[in-house]
């Protein structure tokens, strides 16, 4: 799990570079398409994270046993 | 000690008389103590063994003082605190200090001192000052908050990273308490339905347990901790702030040194605890809790929100200026081409300016020459014209001698037949009627005779 959040939080980091490449302006027409079609499948990364339950860490934790 | 035969007896065994009973020593104790110590006085001393009588409600302790340095006992007597005075005075005192009244505080009680024939010495409780509790409270804790700093563990809690996604939760708590299910009920009710995983590690909450119960109970999360975002630990209101427990020295210097970020919220309204210090975040209530890990779920989701939004501003923005590019590229053209004529056309113009100089000296030049073919075209004209009126003198002169009028005159006549002027005999014939034509006038004749040469 902790591997899973480093992709998030690398989903994250990569979504800002993102932003500030293309807040430079100066961007390939290509490359912009390019950029916003990455960023685009970052945020569902992203939102998959935020929203939907992860069966496997629900399953670990309801049969961890208490020692 | 025994006697020997022949001393002298200081202390000749008194007769009957002059003895007393156990209980007139009693009074005459009872009597100096009320004699020596008449008055109420303000004591300072440690309580214990404190127990209330369910059916009198009178409370009954031991007051206590230690060696500061050892901890032993130097000095105990009995307490007693009547239920008329009790039953102010305790929810007085738990109101202002935040604590049970229970034993081992330090309290500042208004005593007097009684002295009974069976029960022997006692103190009875008048009334307390719950600001000295606090004040000795602070200090206490004050000095546990020095020991955590010296050794360098307080803010360790505080500084570990929060998880950007605090969904795994272990929570320390009693499974009882209703903390847990407004807890358990805030967090799974969700409005955006973030998803969230917890396991509950029970622990007792209040009573003298409290430390050992919340201590093994971050040891088993410690196991675990791969498994795990954040640790919780919380309780409902319950009973009135038994919250002793959550100032221990223990307690703290294991949630400080805990690897997993550490919330509390264990109910209470008074400053924090020093478990709540050393936590990484110190909440009031469990819902409170549940509130917190929904917000740092919440900012998240907004962060995320934010970058889409930033890459669909930016990309168009982006598009946007790329196209007004090209249409500002194409509404230009004209105008482009017009400066670039416009340009042309003043360049000539300044060669033009720069010309009239050479082009005046050519001109004066060239109106010289002008000059001269003037004055001669002039000459020539006047000769010319000269020479044509002569002709035409001439010419009139041939014109006038020419004209029937001046040949009439001479003495000349026309003969004219139908209008006609007769050049010829031939064109005549005997009978024809002619008119003959003088200077000042006309005649009609008809032929008579015709001759031919």
């Amino acid at each position: 799990m902790a591997k899973k959040e480093e992709s998030y939080n690398e989903a994250i980091k990569r979504l800002r570079a993102i932003v500030a490449e293309i807040e430079q302006g100066d961007l390939d027409v290509d490359l912009l398409a390019d950029r916003v079609k990455e960023a685009t499948r970052l945020i569902q990364l992203c939102k998959d994270k935020l929203y939907k339950v992860d069966e496997e860490v629900k399953k670990v934790l309801e049969e961890l046993s208490d020692e | 000690m025994s006697r020997r035969e022949g001393e002298i007896q200081p202390n000749p065994i008194p007769s009957a008389q002059e003895t007393l009973s156990l209980l007139e020593l009693n009074n005459r104790i009872r009597d100096a103590l009320s004699e020596a110590l008449p008055d109420t006085y303000w004591v300072r001393a440690e309580m214990s063994d404190v127990r209330v009588n369910a059916s009198s409600g009178h409370c009954y302790l031991e007051f206590v003082e230690k060696n500061p340095q050892s901890g032993q006992l130097v000095a105990k007597v009995r307490g007693s605190i009547w239920a008329r005075i009790f039953r102010m005075l305790k929810p007085y005192f738990e109101m202002e200090t935040g604590q049970a009244f229970a034993s081992g505080l330090n309290v500042l009680v208004k005593v007097s001192v009684e002295f009974h024939e069976l029960y022997g010495l006692s103190l009875n409780v008048l009334d307390i000052d719950p600001t000295y509790t606090i004040g000795d409270m602070a200090r206490k804790r004050m000095e546990i908050i020095r020991q955590l700093q010296e050794e360098g563990v307080f803010t360790l809690n505080k500084e570990l990273p929060f998880p950007i996604l605090p969904r795994r939760i272990a929570i320390i708590t009693s499974p009882t308490a209703a903390g847990y299910e407004d807890f358990m009920n805030q967090l799974t009710h969700n409005k955006k339905n973030y998803p969230f995983y917890s396991h509950l590690f029970p622990a007792l909450m209040q009573g003298d347990k409290t430390e050992a119960s919340v201590i093994a109970a971050l040891d088993r999360i410690y196991k675990h901790q791969a498994l795990f975002d954040v640790v919780v630990i919380i309780r409902g209101g319950g009973a009135t702030s038994d919250l002793s427990s959550f100032d221990s020295y223990l307690l703290a210097t294991n949630c400080a040194q805990f690897p997993l970020p550490i919330i509390t919220g264990i109910g209470h309204e008074r400053d924090d605890t020093i478990v709540d210090m050393v936590a990484h975040t110190r909440l009031k209530t469990p819902t409170a809790v549940a509130e917190f890990l929904i917000s740092r779920m919440d900012e998240a989701a907004s962060a995320v929100d934010e970058l889409r939004q930033a890459v669909i501003t930016l990309s168009s923005d982006q598009l946007m200026r790329q196209r007004n590019y090209l249409r500002l590229l194409t509404a230009r053209f004209p105008s482009l081409v017009m400066n670039r004529v416009e340009r042309i056309r003043s360049d000539l113009r300044s060669l033009a300016a720069r010309f009239p100089a050479q082009i005046s000296s050519a001109l004066s030049q060239r109106e010289a020459g002008l000059g001269t073919i003037a004055l001669r075209l002039r000459n020539a004209t006047s000769t010319g014209l000269a020479e044509r009126g002569r002709f035409l003198q001439l010419t009139e002169q041939f014109i006038k001698m020419a004209s029937p009028e001046y040949i009439l005159r001479r003495g000349y006549s026309l003969t004219m037949k139908e209008g006609k002027i007769v050049k010829h005999a031939a064109e005549l014939r005997e009978g024809d009627e002619l008119t003959t034509r003088f200077m000042d006038g006309e005649v009609k004749s008809i032929v008579q005779v015709k001759k031919t040469n």
